[in-house]
């Protein structure tokens, strides 16, 4: 197989972090890799998926990331090297086994992906992972290059077939997203497998066996720093009185920030790559020769407090600044903001640069929007219409989000992936009626137990499940609802009506995404009813139908009538292929995807054949 | 090597701009610069803005700041416009004079800036600036998006970039099919003539 991550030892190739992941996990002779999609991660199983047909690992997109981590760690309990990957609030769902297996130890080795998005570039929150690892008692690595991906990447995936201890590689979106310069290390045979010594003692934590192993999870971290004392990626420079230890991607704010500090003035330098355990020894060595210290760290000053903790214990007159000024727990850090922080330390002033030139005055903003010919559009449009403001709309994590933007304003609350049904059914228990929004892949992930409690605690609740046939929002990844024609030979394919009524849910029917009059029927017969009522929507996203199943509807729509009621279509159907003209609407042949929803909703609308005038 | 250079591109979701940033950042490598990019996904893909950087000379944080672009490349020009507090002052910018309308533009409720506006915006922070056509462009060398490359063509022969044109061609010869490589050479070529006469325009103006 010709690929460029499969590419030869000594050639230096510019990847995307996320791909240097792929290159080191493959370094390491990686046997099992499980994920669920999620920015900023999805490009590292998405590289994978590219990759599956080396026969170097098995790879799978599992349905959640409880799921995709408990299934690693089965394999790596069988012995397998194996990576998992998912974006931080993935951690969250994947806590409960997470929390227990660095108790019991996995002696094939796994290694966690964590993709946090400090300055939340597309997420719900900015948690900051490096807490699960100090919770969970794991090594925890943070790149911040390309090149450190891959070899950090290499690095805790040795460590964690060395020491039989989960491990963390903890990245940020900066981090994942950036691209540069890999020099690629040699491609190993996938690593041999560990065979499984049945030991009930160890791997099946009954309070007596769990009081142990929290013990000797405690000592197997412990040895592991040993290592961290010795990583190169724990490094110091310099010299000088005055000292800097920093982590993650403020290691590559740092760098840049002193390039415009004098080399006679720099400081002395602690890169902590390897952050957990702390290489004590060589942190006390550093404290020992500076009188000031500044810790860059983005998140939580954790670093920051451990530092000062030790500095008390071992009685250091070492005076330590971290989280103060432009430095804050919230959002992400600057070049500008450390130089800032970094001249005030070193007593120098901050030459003014010339200002930037001020932002023009009231430009048209460009919020992401849903396509045109999203069917998720054309459901929420059925739904206002039937349900107005009567109802409150439970929504969940997916394009489908962006319901929340008017005129459709079909998103009144979110927590996160799954919530819809269930916060719903909470929710329709003491405030109006509730329809909940879910997609095809949030549903497999978690909105099936949600469902099952309605049914079983007997809530109200009308359920839409919009069936676009796929992950959309993360670049169109497998999901049991996927067509099997798509899914392949190596995965089998759902039905979700059977999947509902097998949950016990009676009150269920199908609409096509784009008929509306089936649409709206179906919302007006049920909206009266009580109890579980699902309505699953289906249409393949209309990106995927062009650019996965290669369909074309040969048709456009355009505005037969220019008057107020095509007026009125733009205004409340807000299809980003129409535009205002005068005192009516036309619609952008270019942009038009002939799904035919505007005419079916105004009479002002025709269809035609592609290219006829 | 002691030149650096800070690159901001700045377009719309769907318009390949991040397509344009790989090949930019690649040609640089290709050169022997060295280079670190940076790109920003998720939301920002459903028609939202789509910023990316380019940084060469050995910078290791991806990001640009406002004020520190050296250059900005502007593939729609609502967003050139928008992007303009990036820009250091006195530093160079190639824009599209290409509109694509946000929704609350399409629905009547905001208006887009004249593209006069967008020009005199941009000449007020930056010390040299093109504008050119990249759909134009973009459709005379075979596909709309190959605009882009326009684009990129007309930064090089404006000597805003420390490469020329061929390095770009060298780029696109390597890493597109060949199909599509003829049609991004011939996008570069066309960029690389609109950049004579825009350039001097300038130089009379």
């Amino acid at each position: 197989m010709n690929h460029l991550l499969l590419g030869s030892a000594g050639g230096k190739h510019l990847l995307l972090g996320n791909e240097a992941v792929v290159r080191g996990a493959l370094e390491a002779g990686v046997n099992f890799v499980s994920c669920y999609p999620g920015t900023p991660s999805s490009e590292v199983p998405d590289g994978f998926r590219s990759l599956a047909a080396s026969g170097r690992f098995v790879f799978e997109y599992s349905v959640n990331e409880k799921v995709a981590l408990e299934c690693a760690a089965g394999a790596a309990l069988s012995g397998a090297l194996c990576l998992v990957t998912m974006k931080h609030v993935g951690v969250n769902v994947a806590a409960d086994p997470l929390l227990t297996m660095t108790y019991t130890g996995l002696p094939g080795g796994l290694v966690l992906l964590s993709a946090d998005d400090p300055g939340c570039h597309s997420s719900q929150n900015e948690q900051d992972n490096r807490l699960y690892a100090r919770f969970a008692g794991m090594p925890c690595f943070e790149p911040a290059s390309a090149q450190e991906c891959k070899d950090m990447t290499r690095a805790a995936l040795l460590l964690a077939r060395e020491s039989g201890q989960p491990v963390m590689l903890r990245t940020t979106t900066r981090v994942n997203h950036l691209r540069g310069p890999v020099l690629f290390g040699p491609l190993p045979d996938p690593a041999p497998i560990v065979p499984f010594a049945r030991d009930p003692g160890r791997f099946v934590p009954v309070p007596a066996v769990a009081r142990i192993r929290h013990r000797a999870a405690a000592a197997n971290l412990e040895r592991v720093r040993d290592t961290a004392e010795a990583s190169p990626f724990n490094r110091v420079t310099g010299e000088g009185d005055i000292g800097v230890v920093a982590s993650g991607i403020s290691r590559a704010y740092l760098h840049d920030a002193l390039l415009a500090v004098d080399p006679e003035r720099k400081p002395r330098v602690f890169e902590l790559g390897m952050s957990l355990p702390l290489p004590v020894k060589a942190l006390e060595d550093f404290m020992r020769r500076v009188k000031v210290l500044l810790v860059l760290e983005e998140g939580e000053p954790l670093v920051e407090r451990a530092l000062q903790a030790l500095a008390h214990t071992l009685s250091l007159p070492v005076e330590i600044r971290g989280k103060q000024g432009p430095l804050e727990i919230f959002g992400e850090y600057s070049v500008p903001q450390v130089r800032s922080a970094l001249l005030s330390l070193l007593g120098l002033d901050e030459k003014a640069a010339a200002p930037a030139a001020p932002a023009p005055a009231a430009l048209p903003g460009r919020p992401p929007n849903l396509c045109p010919g999203c069917a998720h559009r054309s459901a929420f449009y059925a739904a206002r219409k039937v349900f107005g403001d009567e109802v409150v709309y439970s929504s969940d994590i997916g394009c489908y989000t962006l319901g929340l933007l008017p005129p459709l304003r079909t998103a009144d609350f979110l927590f996160c992936m799954g919530s819809s049904i269930s916060a719903g059914s909470g929710f329709a228990r003491f405030g109006k009626p509730v329809v909940a929004f879910i997609g095809d892949s949030t549903f497999f992930h978690s909105g099936l137990t949600g469902l099952v409690n309605a049914v079983f605690n007997k809530h109200t609740v009308l359920v839409v499940i919009l069936d676009n046939g796929t992950t959309a929002m993360t670049g169109h990844q497998p999901n049991p609802g996927m067509d099997q024609d798509v899914l392949g030979a190596n995965c089998t394919h759902l039905d979700i009506e059977s999947v509902v009524r097998g949950c016990g849910v009676t009150r269920v029917a199908r609409a096509g995404g784009y008929n509306q009059k089936r649409l709206l029927a179906l919302m007006r017969e049920m909206k009266d009813e009580t109890g579980v009522r699902v309505i699953i929507v289906e249409e393949p996203c209309v990106l995927y139908a062009r650019r996965v199943l290669k369909k074309r509807r040969g048709q456009k729509a355009y505005a037969a009538r220019r008057d107020a009621a095509a007026a009125e279509c733009l205004e409340t159907l807000a299809c980003p292929a129409f535009y205002r003209t005068g005192e009516t609407c036309g619609v952008n042949p270019d942009l038009c995807t002939g799904c035919m929803v505007c005419v079916q909703a105004s009479p002002s609308f025709k269809a035609r054949k592609e290219g006829e005038q | 090597m002691n030149l650096t250079l800070r690159i901001y591109l700045t377009g719309v979701g769907g318009q390949g701009t991040l397509t344009a940033t790989t090949l930019l950042a690649r040609a640089a490598v290709a050169y022997g610069l060295e280079v670190v990019s940076g790109e920003i996904h998720g939301m920002a893909q459903r028609g939202g803005i789509v910023e990316s950087t380019v940084l060469l000379g050995g910078f290791r944080s991806p990001t640009i700041r406002p004020g520190e672009a050296d250059l900005v490349l502007g593939f729609e020009a609502l967003e050139s416009m928008r992007a303009v507090p990036y820009l250091a002052p006195g530093g160079a910018a190639v824009c599209a004079t290409d509109f694509i309308p946000p929704p609350g533009v399409s629905m009547g409720r905001e208006r887009l800036p004249d593209i006069e506006d967008v020009r005199e915006t941009v000449e007020r922070v930056a010390g040299s600036s093109l504008f050119l056509s990249i759909d134009a462009l973009g459709r005379r060398a075979g596909v709309v998006r190959s605009g882009n490359t326009a684009l990129l063509g007309a930064a090089c022969a404006a000597g805003f970039l420390p490469f020329g044109p061929e390095i770009l061609g060298e780029v696109i010869r390597r890493h597109l099919p060949p199909k599509d490589a003829e049609i991004n050479l011939r996008a570069l070529e066309l960029g690389r003539e609109a950049a004579g006469p825009c350039r001097e325009r300038q130089e009379q103006a």
